[in-house]
């Protein structure tokens, strides 16, 4: 029986790397693109000489980028914003979606609708009333502002997600650590918690990405070059006329990748499934 | 630990957002009030300069202007093209509306028409009224009050891959205008097996079929504001119309390039795959600059058609906000942004056309008629002003009707009386 399996596996095993790797150039293909792009000349751009490894390396766009309108202080700027509002999102919809997913009840009822009746109204909608009201606190052209609007935003999906993770742990692991002794708060902290980090990071990894990517808040909130987020200053290279400075804008757009890239690398190891499997029997 | 780290960076960010919530006033509008009268005057000047040049060029302009005006400060404000109107209307509807705004003709006037721009006309040099055509002026005419100064222009115009034609046996045309049949004829000449005379990016067409639309009487409106009627008739279709049988029965357009960016389709230009490409002037700078080493180019003169070479005004423009506490100032600002040397400067960088006589013969003559120059500066003398910037829903019927049913007819989904039933019907329905 065992070499059956052995067998197939070596037939199976290969072709399900073959797979994946096709899938992972079918992912990367883009980004390869960009960064190909990002390292060609304006005239290999315009040309209909199409190669991914470009003629020569066009190593300007990549100073160009960084001189435009200051690239290196908006993604500070957008690392500040990203990370805070994954913090306050990670802060607040915790015991929050612990709530919607354990305690019956009214309230219940009314957090599920309120998290889908607020995914409903489009930003153009809201837009006006939202500069109005932080303009009157002063938060109009800042950055906590901003800050503000993209937890409040982010928060409705954030809490969805969490409360499905809470959801899938069962319960009766918590009923075990109380008949053991251990207080509510202790089970949350010692069961719940380590239980729930796939599901963190999971939200935590998608409130970082709307932040760090949102263009529209950011462009009618923030008033001021200096208070301007990455997307802002991105859309920069795209003019009037249907004019794009293409290299530069792919130049920008890569190094406007790589905070991203290190933020998921430090959380990735922690996106760990599989803690539950076998955790409850009988 | 690690949650006890998260709940203390959380208490610590909100911590500073309630004391930023106190204490911030960086709130833009809030500025003006605290200047006392000895302080000089600050103004801010939303710029929506793109290029390196012209953004270099804006630059220079204020550092002297405010080396020399030293009671009037302006700072430049960079600001983005995409999203801008939206960016406009919040920043109007909030009070946070910068002194100075960069924008075009078209997207300004609605704000004209719901009050938010100041009246220049009075504001005005004598001498920079003069020095620009009255069609551009009316471009920049609302209610009989001046509510921009218009800085650059662009044309559409012919670029041609001189080679190509004189292997066809083309002569290339030098009068002021060249006529739409003779054009037709040049693409069907230069058009092989293989090969396509003309690539024409129509992706967004509506805005070309309008302005070229004006040299065969295609003014699409009547009346203005909410009284606007439209009128398609022969005119207005006869662009379309034009495009879409050298497209389809000279096969002397390359059908593929009709659904593409104009941008997009330099690159079939620059290979020798098409001998013309119809493309906003200002790509005269790109073609300059990426066309490879020995490319053979000319800008072809403006078409012409049954009425004429005129082709819309759609400058883009400097405005004051009419909430500014300094509308003299900023008026005086824009006054010294479009003197002559630089509009030249500015639109020498943007490749654009400038709006003053003065500075069209200034770049004439430093270019000396270089990359296409004197052609492209001679086609600023056919624009003019075009019906559909007087009319309110204009933006929503190009967006939501005109250009999806130009984009089916030159798909050949839809014919031509179906093009212009569904443009009229459209427009009913966006003004029901």
């Amino acid at each position: 029986m065992s070499t059956t399996v052995t067998g197939t596996n070596r037939i199976v095993r290969p072709l399900q790397y073959v797979a994946l790797a096709g899938y992972l150039v079918f992912l990367g293909f883009p980004l390869l693109w960009l960064v190909s792009a990002s390292m060609k000349s304006s005239s290999e751009l315009n040309s209909l000489n199409i190669q991914l490894v470009p003629e020569s390396f066009h190593w300007a766009n990549f100073s160009d980028a960084l001189a435009k309108q200051g690239l290196l202080h908006s993604a500070a700027n957008s690392l500040f914003v990203a990370v805070s509002t994954t913090v306050l999102v990670i802060v607040i919809s915790m015991p929050a979606a612990y709530a919607l997913a354990r305690f019956r009840g009214k309230i219940r009822t009314a957090g599920t609708g309120w998290i889908l009746v607020s995914q409903v109204f489009p930003v153009i909608l809201i837009i006006i009333p939202l500069f109005l009201i932080l303009k009157r606190i002063g938060l109009v052209d800042n950055l906590f502002g901003l800050i503000i609007v993209y937890t409040t935003y982010t928060m409705p999906f954030a809490l969805w997600m969490l409360q499905g993770y809470i959801a899938s742990i069962p319960v009766e692991l918590e009923e075990a650590g109380s008949m053991d002794g251990a207080s509510r708060l202790k089970v949350l902290r010692i069961i719940v918690l380590p239980l729930l980090m796939p599901g963190v990071v999971a939200t935590a990894m998608f409130s970082f990405v709307s932040a760090w990517n949102e263009f529209f808040f950011a462009l009618v909130l923030i008033q001021s070059p200096d208070n301007y987020t990455l997307p802002i200053t991105l859309k920069m290279f795209v003019g009037g006329e249907g004019k794009v400075a293409l290299g530069p804008l792919a130049a920008g757009a890569v190094l406007a990748t790589i905070p991203s890239l290190i933020f998921f690398a430090f959380l990735q190891r922690k996106l760990t499934g599989g803690l539950l499997a076998g955790a409850v029997k009988g | 630990m690690k949650i006890r780290g998260i709940a203390a960076m959380g208490v610590l960010a909100l911590t500073a957002i309630s004391l930023t919530a106190c204490g911030s006033n960086s709130d833009p509008g809030a500025d003006a009030t605290d200047t006392g009268p000895a302080e000089p005057v600050a103004l801010t000047f939303q710029s929506l300069s793109d290029q390196p040049g012209a953004i270099a060029a804006t630059k220079t302009i204020v550092d002297t202007w405010n080396t020399e005006n030293p009671d009037i400060q302006v700072e430049v404000v960079p600001a983005g093209w995409d999203g801008v109107y939206d960016k406009l209307v919040a920043q109007f509807n909030g009070g946070v509306a910068p002194d100075i705004i960069h924008y075009e003709a078209a997207s300004i006037i609605p704000f004209a028409v719901d009050g938010y721009i100041a009246d220049l006309t009075d504001l005005v040099d004598e001498d920079l009224t003069a020095d620009i055509s009255d069609g551009i002026w009316e471009s920049v005419t609302v209610d009989e009050q001046i509510i921009a100064v218009p800085t650059e222009l662009q044309s559409y115009m012919v670029f041609a891959n001189k080679a190509l034609l004189e292997a066809a046996g083309v002569t290339i045309p030098t009068g002021d205008t060249m006529a739409w049949d003779e054009f037709q004829d040049i693409a069907k000449a230069t058009s092989t097996e293989g090969k396509f005379g003309v690539a024409w990016g129509l992706k967004s067409p509506t805005a070309t079929f309008m302005s070229l639309g004006l040299g065969f009487g295609g003014t699409y409106f009547d009346g203005t504001g909410t009284e606007a009627t439209i009128n398609i008739g022969e005119g207005e279709m006869a662009v379309p119309t034009r495009i879409s049988d050298m497209a389809y029965t000279d096969k002397s357009i390359d059908p593929v390039s009709l659904t593409q960016s104009g941008s997009e389709v330099l690159a079939s230009f620059y290979a020798g795959n098409v001998a013309m490409t119809v493309q906003g002037s200002f790509q005269a700078a790109n073609i300059a600059k990426d066309a490879p080493a020995g490319f053979d180019w000319v800008v072809l003169p403006p078409l012409e058609g049954t009425e004429g070479a005129e082709q819309s005004a759609n400058p883009q423009t400097l405005s004051v906000n009419i909430d500014s506490e300094h509308v003299a100032e900023a008026a005086k600002f824009i006054n010294y942004f479009a003197s002559t040397d630089n509009l030249a400067a500015l639109n020498t960088a943007d490749a654009l056309i400038p709006a003053s006589t003065s500075a069209q013969e200034k770049i004439a003559t430093d270019t000396a008629g270089a990359d296409g120059w004197d052609v492209t500066l001679k086609s600023g003398a056919y624009l003019t002003k075009a019906p559909f910037l007087s009319v309110d829903t204009y933006t929503q019927w190009k967006d939501t009707v005109a250009t999806p049913a130009y984009q089916k007819f030159l798909a050949q989904q839809t014919t031509a009386e179906q093009l212009a039933q569904e443009l009229t019907d459209g427009w009913d329905q966006v003004n029901r």
